[in-house]
């Protein structure tokens, strides 16, 4: 059993993560989840959030705006459509988008689609509003 | 032969030609690294994206979802089509066209058992013209509405393979090999194709349960492939298009040459034309003079 991760960060416009990782903890549609060397094969879907890494003594953290991740052999790779760096969020203009946001999801109830992607935008908009 | 002034005009607007070409080939060289860049990109994410679909639909039975769906026979095939809406780019279009008309020929296909969409106006006018129907239809694709258009194309899509209109997708586009070269592709999208080595395995746990997890991925998984046959494409197109012009130009270099020796010529041979006239005038004169 190797004693390392292989993490994979992909979104459609850069390879974001190629890197060897202990530990893998990572917004699950379901509740958040970790992934250790020798897991067994995993496929979720993910919610926009953030994904959290640990090499060493460091732990990184990425904001990721849902996507897919999948365990197999030790490989992670996650597939994103979008990442922000959390060190250059902008908290108070999270704030603003979410209020905006929630009041946009009232105007168009009944509209399934829409609401759908509106729960999404604003899922992303409460992550970046909790960073510190 | 032709005056002089008739070539010099030939000669003028051949130039005209050649300053066009030319700055068309400029123009497609920097839309093609642009799109190259981006294909270079996107490449790895829907590759991946792909991958992971294979693996999850390899270890299910098709009976799960709907979109895994097998259809005891194909009676209707749809194809996405994928041309540019101009022309001059070499063989770019007729290719795609012409192995499109020879697909269908091999695999005995009526009209009527064919469904076709279009991403580019050159596909479109000449299967329209040919008598196939035309469904959905969208020009003007380039690298900031294609994720719209992938969009319109892949719920339609879906939504006509959920309710059983359409048997197959299949999407023709140019792989983009490399500046030089593009590969015709008949990519198979609907139903979903697993190799053997993707059945075997230890399958996955899934969270959230499998059917839904399928239902998300398969959706997005054609929408990338549609997304990226359209980067494909129009990689393909720009690099199609450079190569094109940068023949046209080296021809229109040929021919300018061609047409400045015969003024050469043609003035040369009327300057001799001329001091014959003159000599032969002279000498005339001289033996008039000696009478």
């Amino acid at each position: 059993m190797a004693d390392n991760l292989h993490l994979k960060v992909i979104t459609p416009l850069a390879l974001i993560i190629d890197e060897q990782v202990e530990l893998v903890e990572g917004p699950g549609e379901l509740g958040e989840f970790g992934i250790l060397p020798g897991h067994v094969p995993f496929v979720t879907t993910l919610s926009p959030g953030f994904l959290k890494y640990k090499q060493g003594s460091d732990t990184k953290s990425l904001l990721i705006h849902g996507g897919l991740a999948e365990v197999s052999d030790d490989n992670v790779r996650v597939l994103t459509d979008s990442t922000e760096d959390p060190s250059t969020i902008d908290t108070s203009a999270a704030k603003e988008d979410i209020y905006k946001l929630e009041k946009q999801i009232e105007e168009s109830q009944g509209n399934a689609k829409k609401l759908k992607e509106l729960d999404h935008q604003l899922k992303i908009a409460q992550a970046r509003a909790s960073v510190k | 032969m032709p005056s002089l002034k008739q070539i010099n005009t030939k000669i003028s607007s051949v130039k005209g030609t050649r300053r066009i070409m030319s700055a068309m080939k400029l123009i497609a060289a920097v839309k093609l690294q642009r799109s190259q860049s981006m294909l270079k990109e996107f490449r790895p994410y829907s590759d991946a994206y792909k991958e992971i679909v294979m693996g999850v639909a390899g270890k299910c039975d098709p009976k799960v979802h709907p979109l895994l769906r097998k259809p005891a026979e194909v009676k209707k095939r749809h194809f996405v089509f994928f041309t540019s809406d101009r022309g001059l780019c070499g063989s770019f279009n007729t290719g795609l066209i012409r192995n499109f008309e020879n697909h269908l020929t091999e695999a005995s296909f009526d009209k009527d058992q064919v469904s076709l969409s279009f991403v580019g106006r050159r596909g479109k006018d000449h299967c329209s013209s040919a008598g196939f129907s035309i469904g959905d239809y969208f020009s003007g694709a380039n690298e900031k509405n294609y994720i719209e258009i992938a969009n319109k194309l892949t719920s339609s899509a879906i939504e006509q393979f959920q309710k059983g209109e359409i048997d197959e997708v299949v999407l023709v586009y140019n792989y983009f090999k490399s500046a030089l070269t593009q590969e015709i592709t008949f990519e198979k999208l609907l139903p979903i194709e697993v190799k053997d080595e993707e059945t075997s395995g230890t399958d996955y746990i899934y969270e959230p349960k499998r059917e839904s997890i399928i239902g998300d991925i398969v959706p997005k998984y054609v929408q990338i492939r549609i997304e990226r046959a359209i980067q494909e494409s129009l990689t393909s197109e720009h690099a199609s298009r450079m190569t094109a012009m940068e023949n046209a130009t080296t021809n229109a270099d040929d021919v300018i040459k061609k047409l400045t020796l015969l003024f050469n010529k043609t003035r040369q041979a009327m300057i001799t034309t001329e001091l014959m006239d003159i000599v032969n005038g002279t000498e005339a004169q001289k033996q008039g003079g000696n009478d």
